[in-house]
């Protein structure tokens, strides 16, 4: 469907790749020109452009490292040079490319000194590699073999860890999933007088984990994603806005609200504006759930354990967290699975 | 660029002379003592002292929290007369807290410093002053080594008085007479007898032998009543005791003093003020009063003389072993009354002295707690002058020219550096060449012109030699830079500025930054700053955190690296070596030049390196191995960077790109916006370690208990607990978890005084556990991995059984809104908000802009410093130089740290192929295009990269807030104040706001209900627990009932009537 829309645009908009080269391993450099555009069209794209590639492009990192016989994170190994925490900034900067779609995969380096530890020395799995194998992780100055168990995710942005929920020799990571180093564009014209047209230059830097083609083609994904919403908008929807609480919710169908019983309306009413994000749910989970359109309490409980485990990258684990936070907090638990099945279209 | 001279020089040069000279010195003034039957002798042989090497690596000292100190020991015999048996034994006197290879002590396992003090040097002083009436008299002032003061006074007609410690005065006679002249040595000896014979004619009674004068002088000083006072030997001897030997020992300085001033000639080794003194004194005020002479100039450094280490400790020293003779004194008779056998030994006890150090280290106002933030603010605490503490002056009554800077400051005395607020000018820094000599003055080296051999001559002026000689400031001196021979050069002279020619130049000082401190010479284009924000630039330099991934600043002045390096963060090879072992702990060197001595074993040398320590900021010290396997290394070079250094140089805070411009408000009143990646790329993240501790001791009801078993608390707080009750290290703690459970064992039933405890019990039937938990908690805030627990037992020898638990938090703070930030120019402000990185204004090639600063912060502050060092940083980004540009490059041209840095962003722009760094429309300014939109803004801005630190101000600390807490016993209203869980104050502009509102049930709140009302407190309170509303309070505050009685005390009364209608009768209230 919207290759069809696209086409149906009259201007032939083509893009060129004026120049890519690869600086360094981790840093990837393009130029591309985008041409031509009506007046002022080129800054509507060329800004969307550069906050889609700078913002939603999402990356590979390590999350976590879990240490054998490591007290905390503060303290030394005996041979090793680096303390644990240099281990685990160095960690940090370790660019990764990963295509799986898996939300948390195992990565281990078990190597046996002495020599120095680079990112080449990592055992990743399948489908993560490491861009530059020379980075460098550690100096191991004494023959002892050092052991590091590693969590991989993929996300966008950053995060900032809960080191509340480390466990022993298990230290979270604070990842930065963000490929694109930097962005720039500027426009030019050209033609004249009212047939004047613009052309679009937009210079990409990437880390290396992925190219400038890449992450242009993944933020034009991200940006279409975000407007394909306004596709649906037709005249007749201004009835959905009933009063103004409603209103925020604008991806709210109708189709979704279940009719219960009269006595539990109150309640039902209730659960409908409360949103999921008072469960405080982990990034991941609430991320999940918002692809899968489930924006409140309501609509989270006309989904079963099964169901829910069913969603793209959502789970068991997750499961449990959207239970036990559910009955935290709303004493309310997750339906079976036969009740709900007729409520769901 | 010259080495400067080693800069803790200061406490090493005092500390050493101290252990070789003073120590000495006090010993081998210690008397003989003998019984009062002089049947038994005792002395010491003091220059056979011995100090025995410090028992404890300092490290361990400091882990332990015990003293460095080393043990001193004194040869000494015990003679008895009768058989002349003379018995001989090694006595240890006490011990000497030891000084450290970084030039402070451990007391305690703390860190402290001494502080040298600078205070108004022996000698005497001429002035004139004003008394009470405003009549001008001249006076001249003699101080003792002391501080004792004596003072001669000549009115208005022409008599001569002296006063004594400020006491009443009385005649120059009866003081001379008292001292064994008679009438006609007066004048004879006196240059000026015409005066003194006026004075005998006008005084009515006439003193004569020196025993009434002695009577006299005893009445004036030290009798409160007019009661007659008889002359006896006792009176003489208590004049001559408490006069005589402890105020005016004028000391070895003050008699030079005194002599050079006075023209006399007395041998330095009389200490005491003479009769010819004083009457050479008298005739010089005399000359003074005629306009003869040149009165003194008392905050000339001349007159003034620094008391560093080596005079504090040995004043203690003195002090000690005062005490210990009496006690050997009692001691010895005691033991020959008893007729027990006696030992050198046992006479002597180790207490008095180590009780003297011990409170002099732990009270005394010049020994302080060492700054520790970061290298810089140890070093610069190292090299502190201070005018007040005892003998000096006191903040409050200082006047303004001894705060203000004086022309003798030049290279001594940085005229810049100082604490802002109360101490300005009294607390200021020693300049980077000054030292300070065996005397106390303060010395600065200067470089000798000489014309006929091309070499310099290094000479170190003392500030009474640096008014003779024309010396020439840094300006226009390379020999390069000079036009002529015939060139007027501006110089110093005789406290004024001139100018001469090149030839009658005598000396020229060494560096452009000679006459700063190293605080004010780490700024860069110091020269465009205005100096009070200098001031802040330096005071603020010393506040910054160490960083976890420091960074060495673009633009610098080259001091970084000695600073760095003397300030003994970064860990240095002692000898040539090669390393052999490497570790996150210690680094190992074999040592080649031995090795080839012995060739059986490898000798090494281990260097332990600082893992995580907690300073006394609570900042976090710890050193990186900045070496790698196998690499040779001369003695002195770098072997492990320390905390906020990086390849051995200092680095304080990080390059960061701002922009000059206002951004939604967010930069009104000195705000600064961040971009989020200051926080993912852990830049501006540092290590903060709190340390904890309780104590654990013996009540009356029983020992305290420490435990996991803890039935008042809920398991969930007590999660961290070993079996031992301590809590385990390497567990996350938050705020309220327990650290320590301890149990404190208490009497029977006796529940806790708030009033809900006991309604709780009364509801919920918890059963009183007949101990109560004193659990160490976390306090708010404080939450962080535990990194260190420790059991610790004080020295202390009066509570034996007492034992410490410390435990060491260890933080990882990312900047946040709240954060103080400043760079080195005194631009400092607040972080406002944290903005993503693609809604930050970018430069030309994309780069978004870390921070933006308020243009408007640089006008009237006047501190263009920044710019010129933002602009150069900017050029030095792209060019990937690092600048180390030494201020006061004006000199060389006009205008030349802009042509500088428009040269060299012009140089980058061309060679890296970014014309917009420099674009000759604007220079230094370039177009920034908004993230939000994409639009240009419509005024081209100032970017760079400026080096930018993270103060230890941090809101973590600061963020406060109170429910409800102590209130303070007097006023009744809630403490103030973090620390002791205060409110916030509503002061008057806050009432006037809750009145411009309207608000006036919760003014009523505040006024009353949250401060000092007792009984709606209570009433609140119970309110809340039965859960009904809270009812308005119908009596008064406590500070109103005050003010009710106040005004009763003035004879007004205060009633509150209510008069109903129908009866027109009244009721009272009483208030």
């Amino acid at each position: 469907m919207r290759k069809n829309e696209m086409s149906t645009s009259k201007q032939a908009i083509q893009w060129k790749c004026l120049e890519s080269k690869i600086e360094s391993k981790r840093l990837h450099y393009g130029r591309f020109l985008v041409s031509p555009f009506k007046r002022g069209q080129a800054s509507t794209v060329g800004i969307a452009m550069r906050r889609a590639l700078l913002q939603e492009i999402e990356g590979t990192s390590i999350t976590c490292a879990r240490f054998c016989g490591v007290v905390h994170e503060y303290s030394t190994i005996t041979g090793l040079q680096e303390t644990i925490h240099d281990v685990l900034v160095n960690l940090k900067e370790i660019v990764l490319r990963g295509d799986s779609k898996e939300d948390i995969q195992e990565a281990f380096l078990s190597v046996t000194g002495p020599k120095e530890v680079t990112a080449g020395d990592l055992s990743l799995p399948p489908g993560v590699e490491a861009i530059d194998n020379s980075q460098y992780i550690a100096t191991i100055t004494q023959p002892i073999s050092l052991t590091i168990e590693l969590e991989i995710e993929k996300d966008c942005g950053y995060r900032i860890e809960n080191l509340a929920k480390s466990g022993k020799g298990q230290f979270p990571i604070d990842a930065v999933f963000m490929p694109v180093r930097n962005v720039n564009y500027s426009i030019h014209l050209f033609g004249s007088g009212r047939a004047t047209q613009e052309i679009l230059f937009i210079e990409i830097w990437t880390n290396g984990s992925l190219t400038p083609h890449e992450a242009l083609r993944k933020a034009s994904e991200k940006l279409m994603d975000l407007l394909t919403t306004f596709l649906y908008v037709r005249g007749g929807d201004v009835s959905l806005f009933e009063n103004g609480e409603d209103s925020l919710d604008l991806t709210k169908s109708p189709s979704l609200q279940p009719q219960f019983g009269d006595t539990n309306n109150l309640e039902e009413r209730v659960l409908e504006n409360r949103f999921i994000d008072q469960l405080e749910l982990p990034a991941r989970a609430f991320n999940c759930l918002k692809r899968a359109e489930i924006y409140t309490i309501a609509d989270l409980l006309n989904y079963s354990r099964e169901d829910l485990s069913k969603l793209k990258n959502f789970g068991r684990k997750s499961v449990d967290q959207v239970s036990e936070a559910l009955w935290d907090r709303f004493a309310k638990e997750l339906p079976d699975k036969k009740i709900v099945l007729n409520r769901r279209k | 660029m010259p080495v400067l001279p080693e800069l803790a020089q200061i406490q090493f040069k005092g500390f050493s002379r101290f252990v070789h000279q003073k120590l000495l010195k006090e010993l081998e003034n210690f008397p003989k003592i003998e019984d009062t039957d002089k049947e038994v002798e005792f002395r010491s042989i003091g220059n056979q002292y011995q100090l025995t090497e410090p028992s404890l690596e300092e490290r361990d000292a400091a882990y332990q929290c015990i003293t460095y100190s080393a043990d001193l020991y004194v040869p000494a015999q015990l003679i008895c007369k009768e058989d002349q048996i003379v018995q001989e034994e090694d006595v240890r006197l006490g011990s000497i807290p030891w000084m450290n290879s970084g030039g402070t002590f451990i007391i305690n396992g703390i860190a402290r410093v001494l502080v040298s003090q600078i205070l108004r040097s022996p000698g005497i002083y001429y002035n004139r002053e004003s008394d009470q009436r405003g009549i001008l008299a001249y006076t001249s002032t003699v101080i003792s080594d002391q501080g004792g003061r004596f003072k001669l006074e000549i009115d208005g007609r022409n008599r001569i008085w002296v006063r004594i410690s400020k006491k009443k005065k009385i005649s120059i006679f009866i003081l001379l007479v008292a001292m064994g002249l008679c009438k006609r040595d007066i004048l004879q000896n006196s240059r000026y007898p015409r005066i003194f014979s006026n004075m005998f004619k006008r005084q009515k009674e006439s003193i004569e032998s020196p025993e009434d004068a002695i009577v006299e002088l005893y009445k004036h000083l030290y009798s409160a009543t007019d009661a007659d006072v008889f002359f006896s030997e006792s009176i003489f001897r208590e004049l001559q005791k408490r006069f005589f030997q402890h105020r005016c020992e004028l000391g070895r300085i003050g008699r030079r003093n005194l002599n050079i001033k006075l023209t006399l000639d007395v041998p330095e080794t009389e200490s005491f003020l003479l009769p010819q003194d004083i009457l050479a004194a008298a005739d010089h005020l005399v000359e003074i009063s005629y306009g003869e002479g040149k009165l003194d100039d008392i905050d000339h450094l001349k007159n003034r003389r620094v008391r560093s280490v080596a005079d504090l400790l040995q004043e203690q020293l003195k002090l000690a072993l005062n005490r210990l003779e009496n006690l050997i004194r009692q001691n010895l008779s005691r033991a020959v009354r008893r007729k027990r056998a006696i030992t050198p030994r046992g006479l002597v006890t180790p207490v008095p002295v180590i009780a003297a150090f011990k409170e002099f280290f732990g009270s005394h106002p010049l020994s302080q707690f060492l700054d520790q933030t970061n290298p810089l603010s140890e070093m610069v605490h190292k090299r502190r002058l201070s005018s007040v503490g005892p003998g000096g002056l006191t903040r409050r009554t200082a006047s303004f020219q001894a705060r203000d800077i004086h022309f003798s400051h030049y290279g001594r005395i940085c005229p810049i550096e100082t604490s802002e607020g109360m101490n300005a000018g009294l607390i200021s820094s020693l300049a980077i060449q000054a030292g300070v000599n065996t005397s106390g003055s303060l010395g600065s080296p200067y470089l000798e012109m000489s014309d006929s051999s091309g070499e310099e001559q290094l000479v170190n002026l003392s500030p009474a030699e640096d008014d003779y000689y024309r010396v020439a400031s840094e300006n226009l001196l390379l020999s390069e830079w000079r036009g002529s021979e015939k060139e007027i050069i501006p110089v110093r002279y005789q406290q004024e500025f001139l100018s001469v020619l090149w030839e009658q130049v005598d000396f020229r000082s060494i560096h452009p930054l000679h006459h700063f401190s190293i605080g004010a010479s780490l700024i860069p284009f110091i020269e465009h700053n205005d100096a009070n924000r200098a001031l802040m630039g330096s005071t603020m330099q010393r506040q910054a955190v160490p960083l976890i991934k420091p960074e060495r600043c673009i633009v610098g002045t080259g001091l970084e690296s000695q600073v760095a390096l003397d300030s003994g963060s970064v860990a240095i090879s002692e000898q040539d070596g090669k390393v052999c072992y490497i570790d996150g702990n210690r680094i190992e060197l074999s040592l080649i030049h031995e090795a080839k001595k012995n060739k059986l074993a490898q000798p090494t040398t281990i260097e332990e390196l600082k893992i995580f320590e907690r300073s006394n900021n609570n900042t976090c010290m710890h050193q990186k191995p900045a070496v790698s396997l196998g690499e040779l290394l001369r003695g002195g070079e770098i072997v492990a960077d320390g905390a906020a250094t990086v390849r051995g140089e200092l680095a304080l805070g990080k390059n960061i790109l701002v922009a000059y411009m206002p951004w939604e408000g967010y930069n009104f009143e000195d705000a600064v916006l961040i971009s989020e990646r200051l926080i993912y790329e852990d830049i501006f993240t540092s290590l903060h370690i709190e340390k904890h501790e309780v104590e654990i001791c013996a009540t009356n009801q029983g020992p305290e208990r420490v435990t996991k078993q803890i039935s008042q608390l809920d398991g969930y707080l007590l999660r961290h607990l070993d079996d031992d009750g301590l809590v385990e290290l390497g567990s996350w703690v938050e705020a309220g978890d327990v650290l320590v459970g301890k149990l404190t064992p208490q009497e029977g039933a006796s529940s806790s005084r708030v009033p809900e405890g006991r309604l709780l019990q009364a509801i919920f039937g918890i059963q009183l556990v007949n101990a109560r938990e004193s659990c160490l908690r976390v306090p708010i805030g404080g939450r962080g991995r535990v990194i260190d627990v420790r059991w610790v037992y004080p020295e202390d020898d009066a509570t034996n059984d007492l034992e410490v638990i410390h435990i060491y938090i260890l933080q990882r703070r990312k900047i946040q809104v709240g954060d103080k930030i400043a760079g080195r120019h005194g631009n400092k402000g607040i972080v406002s908000k944290i903005v993503p990185r693609q809604d930050m204004p970018y430069l030309q090639n994309g780069t978004p802009v870390d921070m933006i600063l308020s243009p408007l912060g640089v006008p009237s502050r006047m501190n263009v410093g920044q710019i010129f060092e933002c602009l150069l940083g900017l050029a030095g980004e792209f060019l990937e130089t690092h600048y180390r540009v030494v201020p006061f490059d004006e000199r060389y041209e006009r205008e030349a740290s802009r042509k500088l840095v428009f040269a060299e962003l012009h140089e980058a722009g061309a060679r890296t192929n970014n014309p917009w760094l420099f674009e000759p429309s604007h220079p230094g300014k370039s177009r920034l295009i908004d993230g939000r939109t994409g639009d240009p803004f419509g005024q081209s801005i100032t970017t760079g990269k400026a080096y930018i630190m993270k103060l230890i101000h941090q809101v973590d600390d600061k963020i406060h807030a109170r429910s409800s807490g102590p209130y303070a016993l007097v006023t009744q209203q809630p403490l103030k104040g973090k620390s002791r869980r205060g409110g916030q104050r509503i002061g008057e502009m806050e009432v006037w706001a809750l009145e411009g509102f309207g608000v006036s049930y919760t003014l009523q709140e505040m006024l009353t209900t949250k401060s000092d009302h007792i009984q709606a407190r209570y009433k609140a309170l119970s309110a809340i627990m039965t859960g009904k509303p809270v009812c308005k309070p119908k009596t008064v505050p406590e500070s109103f009932r005050l003010l009710v009685r106040e005004l009763r005390c003035m004879g007004l009364n205060l009633e509150r009537n209510f008069i109903s209608e129908e009866d027109l009768g009244r009721e009272f209230e009483n208030i």
